[in-house]
């Protein structure tokens, strides 16, 4: 990655903390008066900036090293933006205590009648709940998107709470940047404004669970790439009735007529519907993003796929031959997830220096210890993995045992919530 | 792991903030640090007479407060505050907010910065 798009992020959070501590940097107050202020404004410039990260813009992703890189720094920014914002209070609490310690209690009681504590308690719950319904996993996708979206409720708040204090210049200021962030994002990505439109041109079973949907495009397509990945979402067709949820899927090959064909597996209750989808069916398409396999040096490379995560190598094998001695350890369930595996192994057959090593696994991780090639066959490797974070993770530990430097270890792994 | 520190974390936010809770009930009242006014008179003339940002009396509710160090700490815009700065000033303060009068934790804040009670003029 390019060390500007590295850099990007850092950066552009650095900008969104600095300014308003610049801005309203207290002077002559004690050392807690002084921390609590600071601490208040860093956790707000953390929040905003968590809020820009969460956009879903093409050019925005290129320029901030992509989507998958904005959603961990969301992730990071956003509890680090919530800590400070509980050590705020706390900061102010001490400082009133150093006066008397019943004052601290008084400062903090959510019982006084004090509209801008009121609203600070407020700001905190929002954040506190949304934070909680973060990290529950096991809700379905489309009540956790709403109850995230408490989150953003929490930060407006949080700012109505400064307003209310008095400090109305930088804050309305800082309102209407997030105002703008979450009407942007509920516009532009989660009703799709951003979206193409596209139909289903056909359905093709490759797995037991999985099936390659081939989408026109209904006006002029994207220019995607073999290998980048898409958000589309599914609506009606003649007998089918689509979730309508934005989900990322990878381009698993470019057609003619800027057609191109996406792999889909039942892994959620959307995505099992859409194992029923038949051609004709309207779809939206946002993207494309990602830029997994698109510049690969020139050098000797290891491919880890599990799974559905077979299908940016695919896209790229079926998108031109490949330059530089290339092996494919292709990782599935059982032999009904095998999907695309006929095809692989007629590529690996006329491919000159493309190898497939195919093998069912179990539900387990299997032992990739014993799988994976010696640290003498993976030296000057390029190593790209694609698949369930679990899987990922164990392979790329394994890999730098075996001394490959993290950053020949290039990973798509799809975990966006 | 960010599942874990969102966890303690926000035990640890409620534990503090419950233990502050706990210091207003147990708390034995300690007045040895406030300073305790002197009962001097002052007259509403005297009053007018500090009316700048460094040197800003105000009376409220017949007790005058010299607020002048407490200034730059409070929230408000000062734009808000200092015309009140050599006046009476017990409405604004009892209205703060729309109707809403300051709170405790002021009324507390506040006894710290008395030096007299507010005469009638000569």
């Amino acid at each position: 990655m390019h060390p500007w798009r590295l850099l990007s992020i850092p950066l552009l959070v650095g900008l969104f903390v600095a300014l308003p501590v610049y801005w309203a940097y207290p002077d002559d107050l004690s050392f807690w008066r002084a921390a609590g202020i600071v601490l208040g404004w860093v956790g707000s410039g953390l929040l905003l900036a968590s809020l820009l990260l969460m956009l879903r813009e093409v050019r925005l992703a290129s320029w901030l090293g992509g989507i998958e890189r904005m959603t961990c720094w969301h992730h990071w920014t956003g509890l680090a933006g919530y800590l400070l914002l509980l050590m705020h209070p706390l900061a102010l609490a001490a400082a009133a205590w150093t006066e008397s310690p019943p004052l601290a209690w008084q400062l903090l009681s959510p019982v006084a009648q004090n509209w801008p504590v009121w609203v600070a308690w407020a700001a905190l719950i929002f954040l506190m709940g949304g934070l909680i319904t973060t990290f529950a996993s096991r809700l379905r996708y489309p009540l956790w998107r709403w109850l995230h979206g408490l989150l953003g409720i929490g930060v407006l708040v949080g700012f109505v709470h400064v307003l209310l204090l008095g400090i109305d210049a930088g804050t309305v200021f800082a309102i209407l940047a997030a105002l703008l962030m979450l009407v942007w994002r509920l516009i532009r990505v989660d009703a799709g404004a951003a979206a193409k439109p596209y139909v289903v041109r056909s359905v093709r079973r490759v797995a037991e669970t999985m099936v390659e949907i081939t989408l026109a495009p209904l006006v002029r397509g994207m220019p995607a790439e073999a290998g980048q990945f898409v958000l589309v979402a599914f609506f009606r067709g003649p007998r089918y009735r689509g979730c309508g949820e934005y989900h990322p899927f990878t381009i698993s090959a470019i057609d003619r007529d800027q057609q191109f064909r996406i792999g889909v597996k039942a892994l959620g209750d959307c995505t099992r519907r859409m194992q029923a989808l038949e051609p004709g069916v309207e779809a939206r398409v946002q993207g494309p993003f990602g830029d997994f396999l698109l510049e690969r040096p020139a050098k000797p490379q290891l491919w880890v796929a599990g799974g559905i995560g077979i299908t940016p190598f695919l896209a790229c094998l079926r998108n031109a031959r490949v330059e530089h001695a290339t092996r494919l350890l292709y990782l599935y369930r059982s032999e009904a997830d095998a999907a695309f595996r006929d095809e692989l192994e007629t590529l690996a057959a006329t491919h000159t220096g493309f190898s497939l090593e195919a093998r069912a696994t179990g539900d387990a991780i299997p032992d990739l210890a014993a799988i994976l090639p010696g640290a003498d066959e993976l030296t000057g490797h390029e190593c790209y993995l694609c698949g369930p974070p679990g899987l990922l993770d164990a392979v790329g530990h394994v890999l730098q045992s075996r001394g490959v430097p993290a950053a020949q270890i290039h990973c798509e792994r799809f975990d966006f919530r | 792991m960010t599942r874990k520190l969102f966890i303690y974390s926000t035990l640890v936010f409620w534990i503090m903030v419950a233990g502050f809770g706990m210091t207003q009930v147990f708390w034995a009242p300690d007045d040895a640090g406030v300073v305790q006014a002197r009962e001097t008179i002052i007259t509403p003339a005297e009053l007018a007479g500090h009316a700048t940002p460094e040197d800003c009396w105000m009376a409220i509710r017949g007790v005058v407060h010299d607020v002048s160090a407490y200034l730059p700490e409070h929230p408000s815009r000062p734009d808000i505050v200092l015309p009140w700065c050599g006046k009476e000033s017990t409405e604004a303060y009892e209205t703060k907010m729309k109707g809403r009068p300051h709170t405790p934790y002021a009324d507390e804040l506040l006894a710290k910065y008395r030096i007299g009670m507010l005469g009638k003029a000569p």
